[in-house]
């Protein structure tokens, strides 16, 4: 396992951060008090228990959920503090979200899942988001099937059109949450290689699973359980 | 090339077919029914109106006792206030339908059918003008008749001169009250046909237009001076009859017609806005998932709702593709429809551009509109929230105090219910309470609008049994002259058949109102009043009916009240008779129809008046049996009788002439009623389908997941046929009771326009019943045909169904 990179400002710096659900059996705290920083180049792998919290966590760091209280920071932007416009805005621009039912559009192609980002995010004409997609399309190795359906698409590759889909905008950090968790374990481990490549770009990537051999891959593990970071082997635990 | 997201809103559109197709004809139904209605009432209304300008009408119609000739008119045209006038000659005659069967008759008799300047006649088929010895008859007449162009017809005169006559072509005379309703055929001759019938040259109407027809003040004043220019001239004046401006022989029924139609259409876009808001927003719960994760991938608010407005907008230009032609094909042929029935052509079948506009506003802005209610409040939920597979399907169920009451968990006896298909459909139904209302407002609003319209129909029903209620005999005749009524009584009874008898007396009359003007001709009944009496009394609706004690008084239709509106219960009405003034005071209003003005005063008091004594021209009787047959048999019996006796009998009715005359009046709104009906079942029937079919696509994946614990088809689709009949039965109990109070104002409103008084109340079990039964039809074919679909996926494709 390598060490983070000796970086003074973290991409995520979680303050306090408490999230309450109000569920069916009452009020369910999910985090409680977290604080965890993650800094540029890591490959942070969450794991724990089924309810631990680790999806609440995911959607934290991407703002698809709101805090009750604490601070999130990520990218330098205080996230804790934006409306779900702003937030769905920042997310286009700063991150890549994959997950483990791939979430992808039944309705559009393969190559039209990828250029759906940036077409939210505005920033090419449609020609240039075409050829930028096919590249993408082309690095996670799924390029000959870039008129195909996603249902046309095995399990394997419904994840690489969802790994692609997450670069679309080439953003600086990618969290997945329990990315191979729908997959068998050869086409689990060609993604987790896939997030190494990424890594190795200069990605910072965060990913939940419960799979231990598969968090043995990142740069640093933390360990989840009821909502609380309890340990981390081998690595500082920012509890 | 498109953007991305543009060809997300395309494939959504054509790859989601049934989707597709359910919506746009969910929207499409509600928009049709709009149009259809608006339409209708539109072309009504102006095309109506234009074609009885077309004819020029008269202001009014002055009747002379005797005749005039052509001098007259001429000298009524010079007149400064009169811009045309021209005259006819009417007289009553009868026809022989069938051998033995003879109908009234109105003969009409024009110097010069091709100059008519006044109430203008127009040929249609056969001869024109009407040749020598030869007949036409008015297009609406030929049906009353029986007759065809060449055929030879009997008409006898009053002074029993007999001709026959051959029929030689149809005219088209829309001045008068069409026949079928009146149920007088009116035929056309010339002068020397008169003459071929013994019967003097002259005229005895004068039909006026003042030189401000649309002024009824004035046109009045105008008729007034023609009248009492012609009492100067030594004309006697029975009868002068002044036209509402611009209004049909049949204005009340076309009120009627347009406020019902007016209604229906309010009702249909309430319908229609509904079952728009409801079908948006089930897709876009359906999409919930999809939305959540564009906005996982940076999609912002105003991109999305973008997308779903274009969306919804296809979808609407879809339906309005499909409404505005049908619609408008619809609407005319419903209005070619009425105007039969009002005998009139309609010069336009223009649809004002007015009514696109608003089938437009409503096809294309109300589902942009629609589509922001949910879309908005579908803001509240977090993306992780809209992707979070613990709301599979639609709603969180089971925060609420309601969901766990319905759980069952508390409720001892639903403990031993069936999961699988009761708990399961009950639950489900209550998933997600917005839609249930959405779905129950526009099923109850149709479903009450359907009962309400069969309620009507059960109400018109009833107040023809109101109005045929003074009615009380089998047959009656009227003499041409008065008669000693103890003798005609006498010789009635002694016709086998006839059991009893009673005697009445009636003349014409006028309403002299304050200001001098008269109103048109009225009808006073004088019958026997007491325990004898056959006429015991019409349906009264305020004060009372008459007493034998009674002097005076008079007791007047509702509709007259209506028309004369300074008139009350309890004050005073001059009516003038013979010539001279007499004072009547009201003592009660009966349920009647402002075109035949019926009032009833008593005999001995009228007979006193008017120094006849004992005498009567009217004959009551009660017959033995009292099917058809039996009465039209003594009928005939009881006139040859008379005639052979001496006594000339003018015109003979039974109950059920008479009872299907009263019913013709509202057959057309009758059938409207159930036009609309249906065009109703069809706009409810296809949204509780839409709606309900929409519900199931979205839970295909609840499907697969109950397949997939072991569920067979028929179970899965049990679970969704009961939920639906659940709801489809839950609208019609909430319709049925909406339906008392919504009946209650459409009988106040069409009564008021017609009768000047509600409709009498009824309810129709028939509505409720039919209604019942197609909710529970509809209910399971709009749940059982997609489920169908569904299950005959494999589990892999239901549960990766999005």
């Amino acid at each position: 396992m390598s060490s983070r990179t000796a970086s003074p400002a973290p991409l995520i710096d979680l303050r306090r951060v408490v999230k309450v659900y109000d569920g069916l059996g009452g009020r369910v705290t999910a985090l409680k008090g977290m604080d965890l920083q993650v800094f540029p180049g890591e490959f942070l792998v969450v794991t724990g228990k089924s309810g631990s919290g680790k999806t609440t966590l995911v959607n934290v760091i991407t703002a698809l959920d709101r805090l009750t209280s604490g601070e999130a920071w990520v990218a330098e932007a205080p996230i804790h503090s934006y409306g779900p416009e702003k937030a769905a805005h920042w997310r286009g621009e700063t991150l890549g979200v994959v997950f483990q039912t791939f979430e992808l559009l039944p309705t559009l192609t393969v190559l039209q899942n990828v250029m759906l980002p940036m077409d939210f995010a505005q920033h090419l004409p449609v020609r240039e988001q075409a050829r930028r997609a096919m590249h993408l399309l082309e690095q996670v190795g799924i390029a000959e099937h870039a008129r195909k359906l996603p249902a046309g698409l095995s399990g394997g590759q419904q994840q690489r059109l969802s790994i692609a889909r997450a670069m679309a905008n080439d953003p600086p950090l990618l969290v997945a949450d329990e990315p191979t968790g729908s997959l068998d374990s050869v086409t689990a481990a060609a993604v987790i290689d896939l997030f190494e490549e990424l890594r190795a770009q200069g990605r910072t990537i965060v990913m939940v699973t419960h799979d231990l051999d598969i968090a043995r891959r990142g740069s640093r593990t933390v360990t989840l359980s009821d909502g609380m970071l309890v340990g981390s082997p081998g690595e500082a635990v920012h509890a | 090339m498109l953007r991305a997201r543009w060809y997300k809103v395309l494939h959504d559109l054509l790859g989601s077919k049934t989707r597709t197709v359910l919506i746009v004809l969910s929207m499409a139904v509600g928009l049709f029914a709009v149009g259809i209605i608006l339409s209708a009432r539109a072309i009504l209304t102006e095309g109506l109106a234009q074609a009885f300008a077309s004819i020029k009408p008269s202001s009014g119609v002055v009747h002379t006792a005797e005749l005039f000739d052509e001098g007259f008119i001429e000298a009524v045209r010079s007149m400064p206030n009169v811009q045309e006038a021209d005259a006819r000659r009417s007289l009553m005659a009868r026809v022989e339908t069938a051998p033995g069967t003879w109908k009234n008759l109105t003969l009409f008799v024009v110097a010069d059918y091709n100059d008519i300047r006044v109430n203008r006649i127009s040929p249609q088929s056969g001869a024109w003008p009407p040749p020598d010895r030869e007949v036409l008859i008015e297009r609406a007449a030929m049906a009353v008749i029986g007759a065809q162009v060449g055929d030879i017809v009997t008409i006898k005169l009053p002074d029993d001169t007999e001709r026959d006559v051959r029929v030689a072509g149809v005219t088209h005379d829309p001045a008068q009250m069409p026949a079928q309703i009146d149920g007088t055929p009116y035929g056309y001759i010339s002068f020397e046909t008169l003459d071929w019938f013994g019967q003097p040259f002259g005229f005895n109407e004068l039909h006026v237009v003042s030189d401000r027809p649309e002024d009824k003040a004035w046109s009045q004043r105008v008729v007034n001076q023609v009248k009492a220019k012609a009492e100067r001239a030594g004309y006697t004046i029975p009868m002068t009859m002044t036209a509402d401006p611009g209004q049909l022989p049949m204005d009340d029924v076309l009120q009627g017609i347009l406020l019902l139609m007016g209604f229906l259409g309010l009702m249909s876009l309430g319908l229609s806005v509904f079952l728009m808001i409801n079908t948006i927003s089930a897709l876009l719960a359906q999409q919930k998932r999809q939305i959540g994760m564009m906005k996982a991938v940076g999609g912002r608010t105003v991109q999305i709702l973008g997308m779903y407005l274009v969306m919804v907008l296809l979808y609407g230009a879809a339906a309005l593709a499909l409404a505005i032609p049908f619609g408008t094909a619809g609407a005319r042929s419903l209005s070619r429809g009425m105007a039969t029935y009002f005998n009139f052509d309609l010069l336009s079948m223009d649809v004002p551009p007015q009514t696109i506009l608003v089938q437009l506003a409503i096809g294309l802005v109300l589902p942009v509109l629609a589509s922001l209610i949910p879309f908005l409040s579908g803001l509240r939920i977090s993306p992780a929230e809209a992707m979070s597979s613990y709301t599979m399907g639609r709603g969180r169920f089971g925060l609420s105090w309601f969901d766990r009451l319905i759980s069952g968990a508390n409720l001892w006896f639903t403990r031993g219910l069936p999961v699988r298909s009761l708990l399961l459909s009950l639950r489900n139904t209550f998933r997600s309470k917005g839609r249930l209302a959405l779905t129950l407002i526009t099923l109850t609003l149709g479903s009450a609008t359907f009962i309400s319209v069969f309620n009507v129909r059960a109400s018109l029903t009833s107040t023809v049994d109101d109005m045929m209620q003074w009615f009380a005999c089998d047959i009656y005749i009227t003499f041409e002259r008065a008669y000693r009524g103890d003798e005609v009584e006498m010789q009635a009874l002694n016709v086998p058949g006839v059991t009893q008898t009673d005697i009445m007396l009636q003349l014409p009359a006028r309403r002299v109102r304050p200001d001098g003007s008269e109103s048109g001709m009225l009808y006073l009944f004088a019958p026997t009043v007491g325990q004898q009496a056959l006429i015991s009394s019409p349906a009264i609706v305020s004060g009372r009916y008459l007493l034998p004690e009674d002097q005076n008084a008079i007791v007047v239709p509702t509709g007259f009240l209506l028309d004369e509106p300074d008139l009350q219960l309890g004050g005073d009405v001059v009516m003038k008779l013979y010539g001279r003034e007499r004072t009547f005071t009201i003592v009660g209003t009966f349920v009647g129809t402002s075109y035949l003005h019926m009032f009833f005063v008593n005999y001995n008091y009228l007979a006193r008046l008017t120094d006849r004594a004992g005498e009567t021209d009217s004959l009551l009787a009660i017959t033995a049996a009292h099917d058809v047959q039996s009465v039209a048999a003594t009928s005939r019996r009881l006139e040859e009788h008379l005639q052979d006796v001496g006594l000339r009998v003018d015109t003979v009715s039974t109950m059920q002439d008479e009872r299907a005359q009263a019913e013709v009046i509202f057959d057309v709104i009758v059938s409207l009623l159930l036009a609309m009906a249906l065009l109703l079942a069809l706009v409810g029937g296809l949204g509780l389908m839409g709606t309900m079919s929409i519900n199931v696509l979205e839970r295909t994946r609840e499907i697969g997941v109950l397949r997939a614990i072991g569920a067979s088809n028929r179970a899965v689709a049990q679970v969704f046929i009961l939920e639906a009949v659940g709801i489809g039965v839950l609208s019609w109990f909430l319709g049925g009771l909406l339906a008392v109070p919504m009946t209650k104002v459409l009988n106040t409103a069409l009564g008021a326009a017609m009768l000047g008084q509600p409709l009498s109340y009824a309810f129709s079990m028939q509505g409720l019943w039919l209604w019942l039964a197609a909710v529970i039809v509809l209910s399971v074919a709009a749940s059982f045909i997609p489920a169908r679909n569904v299950t005959r996926l494999t589990v892999r494709e239901v549960l990766a169904y999005e």
